[in-house]
């Protein structure tokens, strides 16, 4: 699977502190090249899985609803919204089937008992609701990958 | 062997199995609450996911999550450690319809085991003793007085889905008996959702003394010596050892023997421990079995040499026992002092918060198994443990002589700990003379002796 594989070598980069990694499949002729974010702080980040975040920063161990600052994931920090987060561990679907029109997009316009999306747990789809009204500004997950508990999922505007 | 296993547990437990796996060749991947982002242990994983919060009920003890997790991170077996889903028959039920390996007995052993009166009479067909009792489920007061006047006071009133001492009560005469069959009755259908209750005689100043079972998946079932648990403190283990100075080496070999009779009816495989009571005029009963690796597991590591929770692995993975009764040596003795955060002084309450130092013991038989560092944060959320210490020397006073030295250097700075215990009970000299029993801690160390035995009474 390209995404384990994908993950694999994130845990290899992060191991050996690698900033940048260029891997070619002859086979499937499938060619990536990962670049780490931690290269450019200054602070190496322990993390040792970057896909997902933790729930809680160390210092904010009794605040789970808390996002997790600075934990890999591009694009998150600096941008103003709030953070709906994954109520649970699963796999992330943003449509009812693979055919459908995904539940939100960004600039979506969404009320508190609208269904943002499906998170997968033990053969179970679980409808995730918004439970706040505003606008979505970006999905933060790609289709049918993995969440954690407390991962960030959607930055919405509030009203 | 397993290519990858989910750790489905935290803490010191978490890290040993971790560390077996890693030993192994094997994958991990160790699942976490909130609460515990911070432990050191998950930076030994291979992969870490976040489960829940803190409330046990949301993480460790949520089975759609950990399974969940387990789809997700694509393992083929689940590790449960101890406590939170390791007894639970449901669990390692769902965990085989999704055809991931539970580390441990099948689901109906653990359904079987885990129903105290169904274990009772399972070792009553094994010719195991059993504490004389009501045989069965007492359902009204008159049929407990009955009962009881058969059996002769002290009567222990127990509740079948029982453990840690809940739905428990004794009594010494008729009428504290009819008052604790109702309390321990409420008591258990609350804590567990079945009130049923069930009569023992008591014994008085009993030992603790359990026999450590392996049994693969091929009919072989060892036992690997016994571990003397007597140092509690309400029916909370503190210190093990082995082997126990109450045993003579035939008593050794009948209880040792009965233990393996225990998981042969039951048919057991994985790791496990039947538990016993020894009288003072040593006569042994069967109390029950644990379904799962325990706490005190390094005693017998170290008087074997044989590292139980890669054996649980192998087993689990079907591997035959490469060991043969004969094969299995017990050499010296070691003692386990578990170290709580917990404060003594104030009737052992929780201590949880900040670590400031720690400062682990080490030379010449000294083993530390704990997941603390300096600056670790003992979340309030689950056990106080620590860590556990551990000696191994040639004989009993020399290795009580070790623990004393590994407790002065232990250093913890923060939260109060359970060491000056420790250091109170090898220091007693019933416990230097090996004659103490499970009442030790309650008679010796409660700050008020006599009170803390009237609430028994």
């Amino acid at each position: 699977m390209d995404f384990k594989l994908i993950q694999k070598l994130v845990a290899l980069m992060e191991r050996g502190k690698l900033a940048e990694l260029e891997v070619e499949d002859k086979e499937s002729g499938l060619k990536v090249r990962l670049k780490s974010e931690s290269s450019v702080q200054p602070q190496p980040h322990a993390a040792p899985v970057v896909h997902m975040l933790h729930g809680g920063a160390p210092a904010m161990a009794h605040s789970p609803a808390a996002p997790a600052q600075g934990g890999g994931e591009p694009a998150k920090p600096a941008r103003e919204g709030k953070t709906i987060n994954s109520p649970m561990v699963g796999t992330f679907y943003r449509s009812a089937s693979p055919e459908a029109e995904p539940f939100v997009r960004s600039g979506t316009r969404i009320a508190p008992d609208q269904t943002l999306c499906i998170i997968e747990a033990m053969k179970v789809m679980n409808e995730i609701k918004a439970e706040i009204s505003g606008e979505i500004l970006e999905t933060l997950v790609e289709n049918g990958e993995p969440v954690e508990f407390g991962q960030p999922l959607f930055l919405v505007k509030t009203d | 062997m397993f290519r990858r296993v989910l750790i489905a547990n935290r803490g010191e437990i978490a890290q040993r199995v971790i560390r077996a796996c890693r030993e192994l060749g094997i994958e991990t991947v160790a699942v976490y609450s909130t609460a515990d982002a911070d432990a050191l242990y998950l930076r030994e994983a291979d992969e870490t996911i976040c489960i829940g919060p803190p409330p046990g009920k949301g993480s460790y003890l949520s089975i759609p999550s950990i399974i969940a997790a387990a789809e997700v991170a694509d393992v083929e077996a689940i590790h449960p450690g101890y406590g939170f889903l390791s007894e639970n028959d449901h669990f390692a039920e769902v965990c085989r319809a999704c055809k991931i390996h539970f580390i441990g007995p099948e689901p109906e052993t653990i359904a079987l085991l885990g129903d105290k009166v169904a274990a009772r009479e399972l070792a009553k067909k094994a010719d195991v003793p059993v504490v004389p009792g009501s045989d069965g489920p007492v359902e009204d007061e008159a049929r407990a007085l009955a009962v009881a006047a058969k059996i002769g006071y002290p009567i222990m009133i127990k509740a079948a889905a029982g453990g840690g001492g809940r739905g428990m009560r004794i009594a010494r005469n008729e009428p504290s008996l009819v008052t604790g069959f109702h309390a321990a009755r409420a008591e258990a259908q609350n804590a567990f959702g079945d009130g049923t209750v069930y009569l023992e005689k008591l014994v008085e100043n009993p030992r603790h003394v359990e026999v450590q079972i392996l049994a693969d998946k091929h009919g072989t079932v060892l036992h690997l010596g016994e571990r003397d648990c007597s140092i509690q403190r309400r029916h909370q283990k503190l210190i093990e050892e082995s082997p126990s100075a109450a045993l003579t080496p035939q008593l050794r070999k009948e209880i040792c023997e009965a233990a393996v009779r225990v998981a042969r009816a039951a048919n057991y495989h994985n790791a496990g421990t039947v538990e016993f009571l020894l009288s003072r005029t040593g006569e042994f009963y069967f109390i029950e079995v644990n379904c799962r690796i325990q706490v005190e597991h390094p005693v017998t590591e170290l008087v074997t040499g044989i590292d139980l929770v890669q054996q649980q692995l192998r087993i689990a993975a079907g591997e035959p026992l490469k060991l043969k009764q004969s094969d299995i040596e017990f050499r010296g003795h070691a003692i386990e002092c578990r170290i709580n955060a917990e404060d003594p002084e104030k009737d052992f309450q929780p201590s949880p918060g900040r670590i400031d130092l720690i400062v682990p013991p080490g030379g010449p038989g000294v083993r530390l198994d704990s997941h603390a560092y300096s600056g670790y944060r003992i979340p309030p959320n689950y056990d106080s443990m620590i860590g556990k210490l551990l000696v191994h020397r040639q004989d009993r006073p020399t290795a009580i002589r070790t623990m004393l030295r590994a407790l002065d250097e232990f250093v913890i700075q923060g939260p109060k700990t359970t060491i000056p215990v420790h250091r109170q009970v090898l220091s007693h000299s019933d416990f230097r003379a090996g004659d103490h029993d499970t009442g030790f801690v309650e008679r010796y160390l409660s700050p008020h002796p006599r009170i803390a035995q009237g609430k028994d009474g």
